[in-house]
């Protein structure tokens, strides 16, 4: 894969301070807005209408597609399919020759982007001007850019930036004064619009029931191009069908909520069918020419696919890329084509190029972020995970992953020697408890980065069955995950402390090993299903009532994962649904079950993180606050508390610059608490966080929350 | 309009109100037509401008510009819109419905007079019948799909001026739509 490109394009995004200033902003500006539009709003009920009406559509697409068809062509409007990006440029082409057109103006239509098109009228229409008239398409024409983003393309520009490209249009000197800027756009593009014998449009929304075409603007130019020239050109994507009228309803529900939030967009227009118009003259055309085309382009190929169809479900908000930390570091333009962010690797692999999007793919924390704000309910991370398997699968996995992943990762015996090994191995390294390089996610022997040391003793060698004073409750097994048994073995004797005063009898199922997501995430899915049949043996055999997690990733891999990875083995699938049930995350099992636990005032101040995969994954979140609240500690919130830490797994050694980035942000949220110790639910965060902080010569404490429950014991 | 009908009106206008300010638009209402007719001959006098344009419909006839640009002294037309829209200082026309949860405007714009005036002028007046009051869109959405054959060609929903964010994410209003959106209920 050649990731010598992307790397370079990560560097200069992050070194530029102008991008990663108006992102910030821009990061920190939309979540309040979107929570006020949604004010009052059952924003789990729109998106189950929302997702239902777009996956129906995506169901019936090639009946609603001719349905649409039928009824636009009833209404008078011209329709025409195009297969490909190449025939509707050809026809848009053929429409602007016959008419002889020269100039045109252009809104709200990312398929044209996608396609190419205002390059396409320019070199084989004769077109000498085809003006982008949004504010934002405008500035980055001007300057001969891509858009950084779909719903907002120049976000990613400064005022200053964007005074001088003006200056330059418009042979002025113009101040970085935002509203004099817009006016300035406003008297150049008015007489554009005036003048053009073209105007072309996209659509959010298509609905075959009635042939009406949705669209949604703020500034108003998409009712100027779809008014004052008398040829109307639309171009749509086959993926803006739905059925009915009525499902405009939940869409826009949703659509300006999630995009901007705003509660609607300042100007919804609904055509169904041409509209007069004057023409340059001053005549009343009393039934404009309005010409549709319908692109598939690669949409009925992902519809075609039983696992990307989802994708169709998008209804272009963009709150996938305005939620995701990588986008709010990096910006748009390194994914290298339209369509960006989260929804933009999955669409590029289809409308674009599945090799660029199998590179895309790395820039994923798995965070899960955009998929609790999705309005489409898509899986985004699923379906980022499942372009690496394919990517895996087509160019195979590079030789020293192959070897450790299949070799030593589904041998435990020798995976744990080695570990060990490590331990030892790793001493003339280590300086205070961090050492450089130790081979733990087996993604990169050699690559610089700061990681905790090995611990002497792991966990399995300290603990074993454990019994409470008293009649043991119930039998626990403890699941300990690599980071756990290995360098953090006291996290685990805290957790065995807390579990037996709870009354309860642990055990440590000594055949357990890795969950088994670092193969799920490099891409060898039969390396996971290996893992989870030696996980689920060495449970079996105990007879447990429970077993009880540190790791929100590993209780998700154990809870939910190996039922779906075994699902077409009746007999395993039994054997997993059957260890899954009794599978539980450490601050949910303590809340419920260990009511009767005394605690001593702690009395620290503490500021606590929630683990992307436990918050979002799990749904765990106020579960922590809860116990840390009875074991005394004075709780500050950060800002941000549920930001990644840019760990993200084998991320943070893939993607180094980015996972530094991230944690930066969160290191100062930290700080600006003023807390003594950060409290958090995951091994993974912990090595990530206290590693910065460390890094950083900070005087906080980064604990487990198991260790401060341990510690305010009564 | 009945007592009972006034209050529940009342209440919905209070709400639109509140909605479409929040969005920079302005907000009046009037109890009648002679009424309307005094308020719009006000505004227009004090907006100090030059040529105004109008979509001819029920209630903007009924509302008598003609004398209103007697009173005021305005060039008032509804011919020639791509030339005379382009350079007018007001454009006013009807709209069908207000929809009070979200203070937006939703009406048939089909007719390009109704678009010209309505998308050229820095300043657009849309009046509306109180009684025409919805709840919220998807209320709106549904009435008009009661009654989905008489689709209008170009429907339109309008809340507030034009507007945008694309530099920087400070909001600026008045693009390429009008700057400022007022909105008279007429009663």
């Amino acid at each position: 894969m050649a990731t010598g490109n992307l790397k370079k394009d990560i560097n200069s995004a992050l070194n530029n301070d102008n991008l990663t200033g108006a992102l910030g902003r821009f990061g920190e500006a939309y979540l309040p807005a979107r929570e006020k539009a949604y004010e009052g709003k059952d924003f789990e009920a729109i998106r189950e209408k929302v997702s239902q009406c777009k996956r129906n559509a995506a169901d019936n697409l090639e009946k609603l597609a001719e349905q649409f068809a039928t009824q636009a062509v009833k209404n008078g409007a011209k329709v025409f399919r195009a297969k490909t990006g190449e025939e509707a440029k050809e026809y848009i082409a053929k429409i602007a020759r016959d008419h002889n057109v020269k100039t045109i103006i252009k809104s709200k239509s990312m398929a044209s982007e996608e396609i190419h098109l205002n390059d396409y009228l320019m070199k084989h229409a004769g077109i000498e001007e085809v003006a982008e008239t949004d504010l934002g398409e405008w500035i980055i024409q001007l300057c001969g850019q891509r858009p950084s983003h779909m719903v907002m393309p120049a976000i990613h520009m400064t005022r200053g930036e964007v005074a001088e490209i003006f200056s330059k249009e418009t042979n002025q000197n113009l101040e970085p004064d935002i509203a004099k800027l817009v006016k300035v756009a406003r008297e150049n593009l008015r007489n554009k619009f005036l003048k053009a014998e073209m105007g072309i449009s996209g659509a959010n929304i298509a609905i075959a029931e009635s042939g009406t075409l949705v669209m949604c603007t703020n500034e108003g130019n998409g009712r100027l191009t779809t008014t004052v020239p008398p040829v109307h050109v639309v171009l749509v994507g086959l993926e803006k069908l739905v059925e009915k009228f009525e499902d405009v309803g939940p869409i826009l529900e949703a659509l300006p909520r999630s995009a901007t939030g705003q509660k609607l967009t300042s100007y919804v227009t609904m055509m169904t069918g041409p509209t007069p118009a004057i023409d340059l003259d001053g005549n009343i055309v009393e039934q404009k020419e309005m010409h549709i085309v319908l692109m598939d382009n690669g949409r009925t190929e992902m519809r075609n696919d039983p696992m990307f169809k989802q994708a169709l479900q998008c209804i272009r908000c963009a709150s996938c890329l305005n939620v995701c930390p990588v986008f709010q570091q990096v910006g748009g333009h390194v994914y290298g084509h339209v369509y960006t962010g989260g929804i933009g690797t999955i669409l590029t692999a289809f409308l674009n190029s599945f090799e660029k999007a199998g590179e895309l793919q790395n820039l994923c924390l798995r965070c899960e972020r955009c998929k609790t704000y999705c309005p489409g309910k898509i899986d985004l991370p699923g379906l980022i995970a499942e372009l690496r398997r394919r990517t895996v699968k087509k160019e195979g996995l590079p030789m020293s992953q192959k070897l450790i992943l299949e070799k030593v990762l589904t041998n435990r015996k020798l995976f744990h020697s080695l570990i060990r090994t490590a331990s030892v191995a790793q001493k003339p390294f280590v300086k205070g408890n961090v050492i450089r390089h130790l081979p733990l996610f087996f993604s990169g022997l050699t690559e610089g980065r700061s990681l905790p040391a090995v611990a002497s003793t792991p966990l399995r060698d300290k603990v074993g069955r454990a019994v409470p004073t008293g009649k043991p409750k119930a039998k626990v097994g403890y699941y300990a995950g690599c980071l756990g048994d290995f360098v953090y073995p006291e996290q685990g004797e805290a957790a065995y402390k807390v579990l037996n005063k709870m009354g309860m009898e642990v055990i440590f199922p000594m055949e357990q090993t890795c969950c088994g997501i670092p193969a799920t995430q490099m891409g060898a899915p039969e390396v996971a299903v290996t893992l989870a049949k030696q996980n689920i043996e060495a449970f079996e055999k105990e007879g447990l009532d429970y077993i009880v997690s540190l790791c929100p990733t590993c209780v998700e891999v154990l809870k939910h994962h190996y039922v779906d990875q075994l699902k077409d083995d009746p007999a395993w699938k039994a054997r997993a649904e059957k260890f899954a049930a009794k599978v539980i995350d450490f601050p949910t099992f303590v809340t419920k079950y260990g009511q009767d636990l005394k605690f001593k005032n702690l009395g620290t101040k503490v500021t606590y993180h929630d683990s992307c995969h436990m918050k979002r994954v799990l749904n765990v979140w106020k579960e922590p606050r809860e116990l840390l609240n009875k074991a005394g500690v004075e709780l500050v919130e950060m800002k941000g508390c549920d930001d990644c830490c840019g760990f993200g797994g084998s991320y943070s050694v893939k993607m180094p610059e980015i996972s530094k980035a991230i944690l930066e942000k969160k290191i100062n949220n930290t700080t600006a608490t003023n807390a003594a110790v950060l409290a958090l639910d995951c091994p993974g965060c912990k090595m990530q966080i206290a590693g910065g902080i460390d890094a950083k010569g900070k005087n906080i404490a980064v604990k487990h929350t198991v260790e401060l429950l341990a510690d305010a014991l009564k | 309009m009945s007592v009972q009908a006034k209050t529940s009106y009342d209440a919905l206008y209070k709400e639109f109100k509140g909605k479409a300010e929040a969005l920079s638009a302005e907000v009046y209402r009037v109890p009648n037509m002679e009424e309307a007719h005094q308020l719009i001959t006000k505004i227009i006098g004090e907006l100090n401008v030059n040529k105004v344009v109008y979509a001819p419909s029920e209630l903007v006839d009924a509302v008598d510009v003609k004398k209103i640009a007697t009173a005021t002294g305005v060039v008032m037309t509804s011919e020639n819109l791509r030339q005379n829209a382009a350079d007018a200082g007001l454009g006013i026309s009807q709209l069908d419905y207000a929809v009070a949860e979200i203070g937006a405007l939703a009406g048939n714009a089909t007719s390009i007079e109704s678009r010209m005036v309505s998308i050229l002028t820095p300043i657009h007046m849309a009046v509306v019948r109180t009684s025409n009051l919805l709840p919220n869109l998807m209320e709106t959405i549904a009435t008009y799909n009661n009654k989905l054959g008489e689709l209008p060609r170009y429907l339109t929903f309008v809340s507030g001026p034009s507007r945008t964010s694309d530099i920087e994410r400070v909001l600026t209003i008045g693009v390429h739509g009008p700057g400022r959106l007022i909105i008279v209920f007429i009663d």
